[in-house]
Parts: C-alpha cells; sequence; structure tokens
C-alpha cells in the first residue's frame, strides 16, 4: 500500500517536468518526424502524405548536398582542433595552478563560450577581413601576401572552423579540467620516480586516462559542430554580400526551404537527416563508454 | 646497493614546521622502518628522499652523494605506493617495464628483466592482464615488480600493505622480507603499523610530531622504551603506564588505588613516576601476593586471554597466556614481574634507568 502511495507520489512529482519536455522535446520532434513525410507550404490548410518523395529529392539536390558536406567539414575540423587544444590548455592550466594567474586563465578561456554568437562572429568578420582586418596586417608584416579569408572557397571553411573552435574551447577546457582534477596524483609521482618528463606524463600519463571524457568532448563538440549557423551566417557572405552564402549548411538550407521557400516538409525531411547523424554520433558515444565500462 | 644518510631535515609548509630536524642513519643494505601515528611526518620525510617533497632545511645523502637538487629520476631510487599508482591502462608487463622503456632500453633487455621481476615475484603467468584484472595481493606484487625492474639503489615503501586485508597482509609480510632477503637493497619503509615495524625491520625509526623519538632494532625497543610514546607505541596490546608514587626511594611505586607494585633495575627516584608493564608481563597471583581487583572486561583468543581490570580510575591489561575461567565482575588477584617492570618520569616522561 504504502510503496503505491509512494509510486503515485513520484510520478506525480515528476509529471509536471514530463508535460514540459514532451511539448517542447518531444513533440517538435515527433511533428518533424511527421511533416518530412508530407509536403506544406506553411499557410496551406493541405498537408498531402508524399511518403519518401521529400528524401529522395534530398540526395538529388545539390544545394543539400553542398550544406552536408560543408557542415561534415566544419562539424569534424572543429572537433580535429579543438579536442587536442583544449586538452594540452587543461593541463598547462591544471599544472600551473599554483600560479596567481591560473584562475585568470581558466576565465580567459571560458568567455568565448558565453558571448554572444553574433558580435563574437562579428569582431571574428573583422579580424578576417581582406583589406581592414589585422589578421592580414600581421601576416603582411612578416612578409606573407594577404590572403581572402573570407571570400576564397577553402580558406572561409577554415576561418568558420576556427571562430567555432574558439567558441567550443573554453566548454572542452572545463571538462578536461575537471578530468585532469580527478586523475590520481600518485600515479603522475609514480611516473615522475619512473624517469617521465612532464611531456612524457602528459602523452603516457594524461591523455590514455582522460579517454572518456575525450569520447565526451568529442561527441558533444560534433554535436554542437553540426548546428553550425550564425557563425556562417555572418562570416561567409557571398560576393554579393548575401549571408551566409559562401559556405552553405545545413541549418541555413534548412531556414531558407522553410521560410522562404515556403518548403516545410522538405526542410523538416534535412532536419530528419541532421537528427539521425547527431543520433547515430551519441549512440557510437555511449556504446565506446559501455565497452569502457565493461572492461 | 648504498646508505642513506638524512641529516638535520626540516620541512616547512608556510610557518607550519612539520618535520623538525630529524637525522637518521640507514646503513647500507638495512631495512629500516619509520613508524608513527598519523601527521608524525613519516611519509613526508619518505617523499623527501624519493624527491617528491622539496627538503626545507639539512642534507639527504644516498650513498654519500647529496641528493638535495637532485631530480628525482635521477637519484636512482624505486618506490612503492600506499595505493599502488598502477598505470591501469597499461598490462603488468608494460607497467614494469615502463621505466626502462622511458630510458630507451632495447626492448630484449626490457623483457628480460621484466620477466626476471615476475620470476621472483610470482608474476610470470599475469603479464598480459591489466592491473584490474589482478587482486589486492597481486597489484601489490606488480608493484614492487615495477620498483625491482629498475634494480635501484634504494627501495621505498609508503604504507604499501595498509589496502590488503590481515590474512593477505601477514603473507605480503614475509614476501617482502624473503625479497629484501634475497635482493638486499637498502629500505626504507613507512607504516603505522608497529606489528609490521616490529617483524620486519632491522631497524626502526619512531616519529611524533616531525622528530624522531627513537631509533633502534625492534626488540630494543620493546625491551627499552626511551620514553612513555614510545613504550606504549610498540608492543599489542600496549604497555600498561600507571601514574604512581615512589615515597621512599625503595624498590617499589604506590599506585594510586592503594597497590604496591615492585621493580628491579631502576634506579631509586623519590617522587611521582609512571610505572610501566606490558600486559603479558602480568600474571595471576597466589593469595597474598600482587593486588586484588575486579575483572572489567575479558577477551578470550583462544591462545591467550585479555583481562581488563580498574586501578583506582586506571585502566590495566593483563595478557594471560594460561587458559584461565574469568568472567567480567569476577575478583582476581594479579601480579608483576618485577623484572620487565619500566619507570619513567612523571613530568618529562623520559625513561629512568
Amino acid at each position: 500500500m504504502l510503496q503505491q502511495k509512494r509510486w503515485r507520489f513520484a510520478i506525480l512529482a515528476i509529471l509536471p517536468t514530463l508535460a514540459i519536455f514532451a511539448w517542447v522535446r518531444m513533440y517538435p520532434i515527433v511533428e518533424t518526424l511527421r511533416l518530412s513525410l508530407h509536403q506544406w507550404n506553411i499557410l496551406s490548410k493541405n498537408k498531402p502524405f508524399v511518403g519518401l518523395a521529400n528524401f529522395r529529392e534530398l540526395f538529388h539536390d545539390q544545394l543539400f548536398l553542398n550544406a552536408l558536406t560543408n557542415t561534415s567539414i566544419i562539424a569534424f575540423g572543429v572537433v580535429i582542433l579543438t579536442v587536442p587544444t583544449a586538452m594540452v590548455i587543461a593541463g598547462l592550466i591544471h599544472h600551473r595552478t599554483h600560479s596567481r594567474f591560473s584562475g585568470f586563465y581558466e576565465t580567459s578561456v571560458f568567455i568565448p563560450h558565453v558571448v554572444s554568437l553574433v558580435p563574437a562572429a562579428m569582431a571574428w568578420k573583422w579580424i578576417f577581413d581582406a583589406k581592414l582586418g589585422p589578421l592580414n596586417a600581421l601576416l603582411e608584416f612578416f612578409g606573407i601576401p594577404a590572403q581572402a579569408w573570407l571570400f576564397d572557397p577553402v580558406l572561409s571553411v577554415i576561418c568558420i572552423i576556427i571562430l567555432c573552435s574558439w567558441q567550443a574551447l573554453g566548454y572542452a577546457v572545463l571538462i578536461y579540467l575537471v578530468g585532469f582534477k580527478n586523475l590520481p596524483v600518485s600515479l603522475f609521482e609514480a611516473a615522475k620516480l619512473d624517469g617521465a618528463s612532464g611531456v612524457q606524463r602528459f602523452w603516457f600519463v594524461s591523455v590514455p586516462m582522460l579517454k572518456p571524457i575525450t569520447l565526451y568532448v568529442s561527441v558533444v563538440t560534433l554535436i554542437s559542430a553540426f548546428n553550425v549557423y550564425a557563425q556562417a551566417f555572418v562570416l561567409a557572405s557571398d560576393s554579393q554580400g548575401a549571408p551566409g552564402r559562401q559556405v552553405r549548411v545545413l541549418v541555413l538550407d534548412m531556414l531558407e526551404n522553410s521560410f522562404r521557400n515556403y518548403r516545410v516538409g522538405y526542410a523538416a525531411s534535412e532536419a530528419v537527416v541532421l537528427l539521425s547523424i547527431v543520433l547515430v554520433l551519441t549512440l557510437i558515444q555511449f556504446g565506446l563508454l559501455r565497452e569502457k565500462g565493461r572492461k | 646497493m648504498a646508505s642513506v644518510d638524512i641529516q638535520d631535515v626540516r620541512k616547512f609548509y608556510g610557518q607550519l614546521e612539520t618535520i623538525k630536524g630529524v637525522s637518521v642513519d640507514v646503513p647500507d643494505g638495512a631495512f629500516v622502518v619509520l613508524v608513527g601515528p598519523s601527521g608524525c611526518g613519516k611519509s613526508t620525510l619518505l617523499r623527501m628522499i624519493a624527491g617528491l617533497e622539496d627538503i626545507s632545511g639539512g642534507t639527504i645523502s644516498i650513498g654519500g652523494r647529496v641528493i638535495n637538487d637532485v631530480e628525482p629520476k635521477h637519484r636512482d631510487i624505486a618506490m612503492v605506493f600506499q595505493n599502488y599508482a598502477l598505470y591501469p591502462h597499461m598490462t603488468i608487463a608494460e607497467n614494469m617495464g615502463f621505466s626502462l622503456r622511458l630510458a630507451k632500453r632495447p626492448k630484449d633487455e626490457i623483457d628480460q628483466r621484466v620477466r626476471e621481476a615476475a620470476g621472483i615475484l610470482g608474476l610470470a603467468d599475469y603479464l598480459d592482464r591489466y592491473p584490474r584484472q589482478l587482486s589486492g595481493g597481486q597489484r601489490q606484487r606488480v608493484a614492487m615488480g615495477r620498483a625491482i625492474v629498475r634494480n635501484p639503489q634504494v627501495f621505498l615503501f609508503d604504507e604499501p600493505l595498509s589496502n590488503l586485508d590481515a590474512k593477505l597482509r601477514v603473507q605480503m609480510r614475509a614476501e617482502l622480507k624473503d625479497i629484501h632477503a634475497r635482493l638486499k637493497t637498502t629500505t626504507v619503509y613507512v607504516t603505522h603499523d608497529q606489528i609490521e615495524a616490529m617483524t620486519m625491520a632491522d631497524r626502526i625509526v619512531v616519529m611524533r610530531d616531525g622528530i624522531v623519538e627513537q631509533v633502534g632494532a625492534p626488540l630494543d625497543l620493546y625491551d627499552r622504551p626511551n620514553n612513555t610514546f614510545v613504550a606504549s607505541f610498540i608492543g599489542s596490546p600496549s604497555m600498561n603506564l600507571l601514574q604512581g608514587v615512589n615515597a621512599d626511594g625503595g624498590k617499589s611505586v604506590r599506585i594510586e588505588a592503594g597497590a604496591e607494585l615492585p621493580f628491579e633495575g631502576a634506579p631509586p627516584t623519590v617522587g611521582k613516576v609512571v610505572y610501566g608493564i606490558r600486559p603479558e608481563h602480568l600474571h595471576l597471583a597466589d593469595d597474598g601476593q600482587g593486588f586484588e581487583t575486579v575483572a572489567t572486561n575479558v577477551e578470550p583468543t583462544g591462545s591467550e586471554t585479555l583481562v581488563q581490570v580498574r586501578l583506582g580510575d586506571q585502566i590495566v591489561s593483563a595478557l594471560l597466556r594460561d587458559r584461565v575461567n574469568i568472567r567480567a565482575g569476577d575478583t582476581l588477584r594479579l601480579g608483576v614481574q618485577a623484572d620487565k617492570a619500566h619507570l619513567f618520569d612523571a613530568e618529562t616522561s623520559q625513561r629512568l634507568g
């Protein structure tokens, strides 16, 4: 009887949270899945069922394929740049905790993560500006020819990767710092007595011991990088000045299909593809973590 | 192998002095145990020898070479940690050979030395396993193996058996002693367990509050403790220390409750003294001898019986080897072996005679 009462109370207690979660999280996902199988122009009451036609069309749509390729390159580029950099920075901060500047270092690395996306991207747009930007000024100072950072198809992708990494770095460093703080000190002392230098201790002890943290950080960074939008929208205008056209990304393509072309069902199918990619990556993470735990 | 010479070593954490001018000489090939209660500075001293803590004052020499400013890896020492500190992502062979790998020794040599050490420790079948796949005792052996592989001048042990259960601890104690007898490497061993110290050491260093209270062979410390701290710390169950008065300079001490306890050996001292007698040096006495008392607690272990009695407001323990039928509340007479009694100054706690 008591057990039953407890259950009832527990369910009642979590019901409001569940209801909010269902409304703001589950419903949009289910609705997106449903819409992806229909045709809809936002205004019409008719939403004819088209089956997998949207998906079939997607894989012949050059704009979508271009956006998918760009987004994937950016996402993996961000991970490749962010994860090792974050680990090294966190290692330096952790092993310099006696420095009176350690708090300053931690804060300054984390600030980009909380700064508003658009103003930060505007600042970087100025840095990368071909004529007025300090980056080209610096290069010219060293005798290197100025580059059209935001107009060259390859360089503009690199610029977006740098901006996204700069923003993702703070969170990754924070997570790595927690990881470093949880590593047993005696292991490093043992390595010291075994004759390992600072770099060797980092390579042979920290890096393998932080594997679960690296898995988490890389998947979280990858997922958030797949949702890249504002950075590309601000940085990568084409030669006509149309924002985001130079480097087309998935979210931008979805927005255009929804609200410019009024093809909501089609955009929903793009969202489903993005969801599938993110889901697969999450499952890979769970799989790897579970395998680690079983050992 | 080499001797370790610790001269007037001090350690400050800010204004706090935790090691207060310690001097200890560890002869070549000796097994020296640093023992003392938690916070006495024994582990700090060991870590200073290892190079994991800076030396604030004094000098530490290994084999005649002052190593105060020498990097840990160049001190030619190997240390076994309390929690073993094995690299969880490396196999047992990789753990044991890690120092040689860092020293860029040829692979064949690493394999050979790892196999040799594994042979000594009975780990040959486990070389491909990971630390998590081994029991506590096996991990302890791997930690030992990692030290042996390096063939260092000095072994340092920081409470290496404290994570093991009682039975395994006894077994590992014997194994460690056996390994030391075979390798004859100078060893400094830290423990808070005085039984470990008594059973393993050639020489024991008893520490308290950052100073050395006494240095000596185990039985010397047991037979002639310098002060009441060493007297109570060495030996289990610990020595009874009873406040009393030697009124006339005779060969007995009157304890507060009225019992008159005899002693031999120590010079007559008039005034307040501390009378020390180990529980195993008390026995059941015949009528008219010893003192009469009431048992407050009886703990039979089979081979012996620990009886606690009250003398005034002081508790006295007696360890009786014979099978006795005593229960709490029973009245009994206890006698002491006068030649085994110790006298200490009541004010300075130092040994008299």
